[in-house]
Parts: structure tokens; sequence; C-alpha cells
């Protein structure tokens, strides 16, 4: 039922004149992509740690970058989470200057440390510089990034997610959701069968 | 026909529909997309993860043919629910331990939570239910085999009409 939701949304987004487009800074690769993988994230969840460390990483080197894959991020902080939408606020604002990857880095790398201590302006302040830090902390007070993590959210839960990581593969037009954080072994076996099609 | 025997004959139908309706989910998915969710129940090797990816969906489909047909539903009705009884443990023991994972049940998107669990729980309540009443069917002349004359005198613990 999902996925018949999910193919009728991207045929709508289809008919509207392709996949909209990400945020500035938060997608990676080439848009020409055979396959487009979007991921919902959420800052604080231990299982979207180990897919941005053991699974993304892998992804973008061997998928983005040879431009087989156009990768785009989307915020899905839960509310059972206290921190994520904060989290949140920084890596949409850190987009805003190229620092996406960076910041995003730095978040699931510290995550167990600031997800106790709530502590994430300083985590995010340690791979920036004192102006982009405090550029940074300035913007996501902004509501305009309140308003593009709004915008991630809802676009989540119109395309049927209530749980993070979720990916949600397409190819042809055709969407695959998968959700945890995946083997990458078997994610390569279904990316490799797709585009050998 | 006997109320056992009405009994017997609707949660067969509805079983083996049910197994097939699974079956038919996974199979029109890449087999990937199934590996990935056994994979996340972290319970088994990545070889057996693919063995179990490839083979359990047309295990499924025949298993679901067999409860339809009614052939050997004595052997089947048993099978499902042990199968269901697995899955069930597996679920349960996923969702004690917090961890967010798709059940696998329907193709890709079904994560574990209390409805998925009520639902197995109720096919299962109804694959042992079935399991009792085809049990305690009687055979003709004691035979397990179809080899009566005529398909009234088959014996109904083996093939109902």
């Amino acid at each position: 039922m999902k996925r018949t939701v999910l193919a009728l949304a991207c045929l709508l987004y289809s008919a509207a004149g392709g996949t909209e487009a990400p945020a500035k800074g938060k997608a990676v690769g080439s848009p020409n992509a055979p396959i487009t993988i979007e991921v919902f994230n959420d800052f604080q969840c231990p299982s979207c740690k180990i897919l941005h460390e053991q699974v993304l990483r892998l992804l973008i080197r061997d998928y983005v970058v040879p431009g087989k894959v156009y990768l785009i991020h989307h915020e899905f902080p839960l509310p059972s989470h206290p921190y994520a939408r904060l989290a949140a606020s920084y890596a949409e604002a850190a987009a805003r200057i190229g620092k996406y990857q960076e910041v995003a880095d730095v978040l699931f790398l510290n995550q167990v440390v600031w997800a106790a201590n709530g502590k994430v302006d300083q985590t995010v302040a340690s791979v920036l510089t004192p102006a982009e830090a405090s550029k940074i902390r300035a913007m996501a007070k902004d509501p305009g990034i309140e308003a593009e993590i709004q915008h991630d959210v809802d676009l989540g839960r119109a395309k049927g997610i209530n749980q993070t990581p979720t990916m949600i593969v397409i190819h042809r037009s055709i969407p695959y959701p998968i959700s945890g954080a995946v083997n990458y072994d078997l994610l390569r076996g279904f990316l490799d069968g797709r585009l050998g099609k | 026909m006997t109320m056992a025997r009405y009994s017997r004959l609707l949660l067969r139908i509805a079983l083996g529909c049910v197994f097939v309706y699974a079956a038919w989910l996974k199979l029109k998915e890449p087999w990937q997309l199934f590996a990935m969710a056994v994979d996340a129940y972290g319970l088994l090797p990545q070889w057996a993860v693919i063995v179990v990816a490839r083979t359990l969906p047309w295990a499924e489909l025949l298993l679901g043919l067999l409860l339809i047909s009614g052939v050997w539903l004595r052997i089947s009705s048993a099978a499902a629910s042990l199968l269901l009884l697995g899955f069930l443990t597996m679920m349960v023991r996923s969702y004690v331990a917090g961890m967010k994972i798709d059940c696998g049940c329907f193709g890709s998107d079904d994560p574990i939570s209390l409805r998925t669990l009520a639902r197995d729980g109720g096919f299962l309540a109804g694959a042992l239910a079935l399991t009792v009443l085809a049990w305690r069917a009687p055979c003709a002349r004691g035979s397990s085999t179809t080899t009566a004359a005529s398909p009234a005198q088959a014996p109904d613990c083996v093939r109902e009409r």
C-alpha cells in the first residue's frame, strides 16, 4: 500500500518536472545519474550514525563519485530525540555555506556525547573556523532554516516515512524504500542489479 | 458440511491467500530488498541471509498453494504454524530489543510495531487452529493417501472438496 502511495507521489513529482530540487549543499553527485537516492536522517538516531559512517561513505566513493548515483540528504528529526531538531538546524545552516558534509560527519562522530549533554553548538564549531561557526550559529535560529527542516519532514511523511534512517532508491521512476542501517554488500548488489538493467 | 469443516475451509483459504500474497510481494521486488530486511534482524551470517532471501518467498508460495488446494493439509498447516511461530519470535525479540527495522513480512517498508505483532499473532492463531482442526479431522479408512474411489470418499484430512 505504502509502495503504491510512494509510486504515485513519484509519478506526480515526475509529472511536475522531476525530482524536487534539494536544498543547496545537501545533494552530492550528478542530477543526471541513473539512480537517485534520497536519505531521510535523524542526527540523534544510532542507526543513522551506522548508515552514515559505514554505508554512505562507501556509497559516495563507489557510486556517487563515478556518476552512477545522485545522493540527496533530507532532515527527519524524530520528536523522541530532544536534540535532533537542533542538530538538523545546524546541519541545514551549514549546507548554506557548503559545509553540510563536514558538519554531518562531526555530528554523527560525536553523537553519543552531544546527545547526552546537548552541546550541539560546540560539536559543530569544532570543524569550522570561528567566523563560520558564528555565521552558522546565527543562521540556525533563522525561521527559514526551521521551515526547510519542516519541509523535509513533510516530504518524508508524504512519502510514508515513519522511521529513520530510510533511503528511497529511485530508478526509472520506481521508488524502492529501504529502512535501517543496511548491509553495504547487499545494497551494492541491489544497485548493481538496477544499473545492469 | 459441519462447522469444523467450514472453519477449516475458511482458515486454509485465508491463510493460503496470506502466504501467496506475501510471496508475491517479495518475488516481484529485487531479492536484495528482502535480503536487507532479513539481514536487519542480525541473526544470520550473510551467506545464510542470501539463502533465506532467495528461497523463503518460494517456500511461502508453495505453502500458500498447498493450503488453498487442501493437499497435505496436516503437513502444510503444521509447517505454516512453525513458520509463523518462527517469524513472530524473531519479530518480538527485535521489538523488545528496541530495533527499528522492517519486519520483511509483506515486501519492503513494513516496520515492526505493535500492529505488525498483533497481525502476525493473529495469523499464528489461525494457523494453530487450522493445524488442530486438520489433525482432528477423521481420515477415511484410516488412510493417508488419496486412493479413494470418488472425491466424496477422499479422506478429508488430506483433501477437501
